[in-house]
């Protein structure tokens, strides 16, 4: 369909996507691991090159799909575009499918190409089934995020909607251990990144890099982020648009 | 107030096409009305528009042109009345791809080329003519490669327009289509649209510029209110003002000039008079008969800027 596929098109164009997505979460994991990516912290875990390959696969791959739906959502609102659409023979659920898929089809070189750094770069050696595990499993994981981004971009402004997810992308990645290994946050913070989606996220991976499988709770908090975030988007998504269309002067 | 009180004072339409029954119209309102709120932005309209007219739907801001649009497209859900489109509801007539629409405030998907925007325009319809004759017809053929949004606001129109005409509709509706349009951009857009509908479509245009009636419609319809208040060809809706006006220069002002058979008005602007009169041949014959010794004598048809004023201000 050519809708869906001038979606794909235009996210592959757009330069901050390839910068954010695709080249910063490479550039980090290059950085990282060569920083901290020896030996295990403690036996058992992880070694650094692979926790930290997983942690930016998920970096990016939720910024692809958040980008690619929150602000553009808001500006195509914001602009008409949405408005065209709707006097064209496409039903406005077709168009929007056609952005969760584009935006999901942004986020698996995302996760590919780390994990391709990680194997080429730094020698990280998996099983083949480990690796199809998990991209798969980070690449489904990483739709909840397109449900966040459908509820930021139908009920935020164009001019809010970037920094905004910009912000709680960066906000969540932090907490939720994408940039320090979980094991070494404080308790506290600890608790709070068990709850968040970010951190459940590239929890799926760890597990599966070191051959095992994805906890039960990991996929249970994943599923109430996107259920919970599906409603949020769905009711703003029927919110009566308030639109200032039909001036009238001499109404009286 | 007197206008809209009134039985509408509507002339009749210019020679339609006969039509054998109901659905061989393009487009037909039967007695619409849509509010929001307590504003009646449509009330009891009734409308019909045969094939191959041009129509003008004129009126001020807030009349119900934007409205009565989007009730042919389906946009908009009329509370009373029907709505028949190619004789089809307006959602099937858009699907069918039987109307399309250039849109007031549509934007355009940023970040496509302008190919690409008016080629996804034609994957969505079941007919749809040739990009490259969409794109030469709207004059884009020069900027087909470039990006949307690095547009002028004219080019930018005229894509809108490519994406409406890719859809190689009977009926063409455009709302308020050079809003926001410099003199150039304007006169550029009419040009694409004279190629258009000189291929015997139906075009329906709203817009609050009269001079783009007087050259691109063969009928125009005066909203007011959500009402019509007049419908008919330009030259008929011009004379409704009913007045025409004689000017000439003359060194001394005589006062019988406002007693003269048909004038309704006299004005003097330094040594020019104006003379409005409901019968210009008449005044003109009294006038030689006075010998004022008048000279640089021109005589003004009925404008339809000034049919215009009359209906929409009397209305209000």
């Amino acid at each position: 369909m050519s809708y869906l596929r001038l979606e794909i098109v235009r996210m592959l164009r757009d330069p901050k996507y390839l910068a954010l997505a695709v080249g910063a979460p490479i550039g980090f994991y290059l950085l990282f691991a060569t920083l901290f990516g020896g030996s295990p912290a403690q036996p058992g875990q992880l070694k650094g090159t692979v926790e930290i390959m997983v942690a930016m696969a998920a970096y990016g791959a939720i910024w692809a799909v958040l980008s690619t739906t929150a602000p553009r959502i808001a500006e195509e609102r914001q602009i008409g575009w949405l408005e065209q659409v709707r006097a064209m023979p496409i039903p406005p659920r077709r168009v929007l499918a056609a952005k969760v898929i584009a935006s999901a089809a942004t986020a698996l070189p995302a996760i590919i190409l780390v994990c391709l750094t990680a194997a080429t770069v730094k020698g990280v050696q998996l099983s083949a089934g480990q690796w199809t595990a998990l991209v798969a499993a980070m690449w489904a994981g990483s739709a909840v995020f397109a449900a966040l981004g459908i509820a930021i971009g139908y009920t935020i402004g164009a001019d809010a909607a970037y920094p905004v997810s910009y912000g709680l992308y960066m906000a969540m990645s932090a907490i939720g251990g994408l940039w320090v290994p979980p094991a070494i946050l404080p308790e506290a913070m600890r608790n709070v990144a068990q709850a968040l989606p970010t951190y459940r996220l590239a929890d799926l991976g760890w597990k599966i890099a070191a051959g095992q499988a994805p906890t039960g709770a990991s996929v249970l908090v994943l599923l109430a982020w996107a259920v919970g975030l599906s409603l949020v988007a769905y009711l703003a998504i029927l919110r009566p648009r308030v639109r200032v269309r039909t001036r009238h002067p001499a109404a009286a | 107030m007197t206008y809209t009180n009134q039985s509408q004072v509507t002339t009749p339409p210019h020679t339609r096409a006969p039509h054998t029954k109901p659905s061989a119209g393009a487009i037909a309102l039967d007695s619409v009305s849509k509010s929001y709120g307590p504003v009646h932005a449509v009330r009891d309209l009734s409308l019909e528009i045969s094939p191959g007219e041009t129509v003008a739907l004129l009126g001020p801001n807030g009349a119900g042109k934007s409205t009565t649009i989007g009730m042919l497209l389906g946009l908009v859900a009329a509370d009373a009345g029907k709505v028949t489109v190619c004789g089809r509801q307006p959602r099937l007539a858009v699907a069918h791809g039987r109307i399309a629409a250039m849109l007031q405030d549509a934007g355009l998907m940023p970040g496509v080329r302008v190919r690409e925007i008016v080629g996804l325009a034609a994957s969505l319809y079941p007919a749809p003519m040739p990009v490259g004759q969409a794109l030469s017809l709207a004059g884009l053929s020069d900027v087909a490669k470039r990006r949307v949004d690095r547009l002028s606001g004219g080019q930018a129109q005229r894509v809108r327009f490519a994406m409406a005409a890719v859809a190689n509709p009977e009926i063409l509706v455009l709302d308020e289509p050079t809003r926001a349009l410099d003199v150039a951009g304007r006169t550029e857009f009419w040009q694409a649209m004279q190629a258009y509908s000189a291929s015997g479509r139906t075009l329906v245009f709203a817009t609050h510029y009269l001079d783009e009636v007087s050259g691109n419609a063969s009928r125009v319809v005066v909203l007011m209110h959500g009402q019509v208040v007049a419908d008919g060809v330009p030259e008929e809706v011009s004379k409704l003002a009913g007045a025409s006006t004689i000017r000439f220069t003359a060194d001394a002002r005589p006062p019988q000039l406002g007693t003269l058979p048909g004038v309704s008005g006299v004005s003097w602007r330094h040594n020019r008079a104006s003379l409005r009169t409901a019968e210009p041949d008449t005044t003109l014959r009294a006038l030689m008969a006075l010998d004022l010794g008048w000279r640089d004598i021109e005589i003004t048809p009925p404008s339809l800027n000034d049919s215009f004023l009359m209906l929409t201000q009397e209305g209000s």
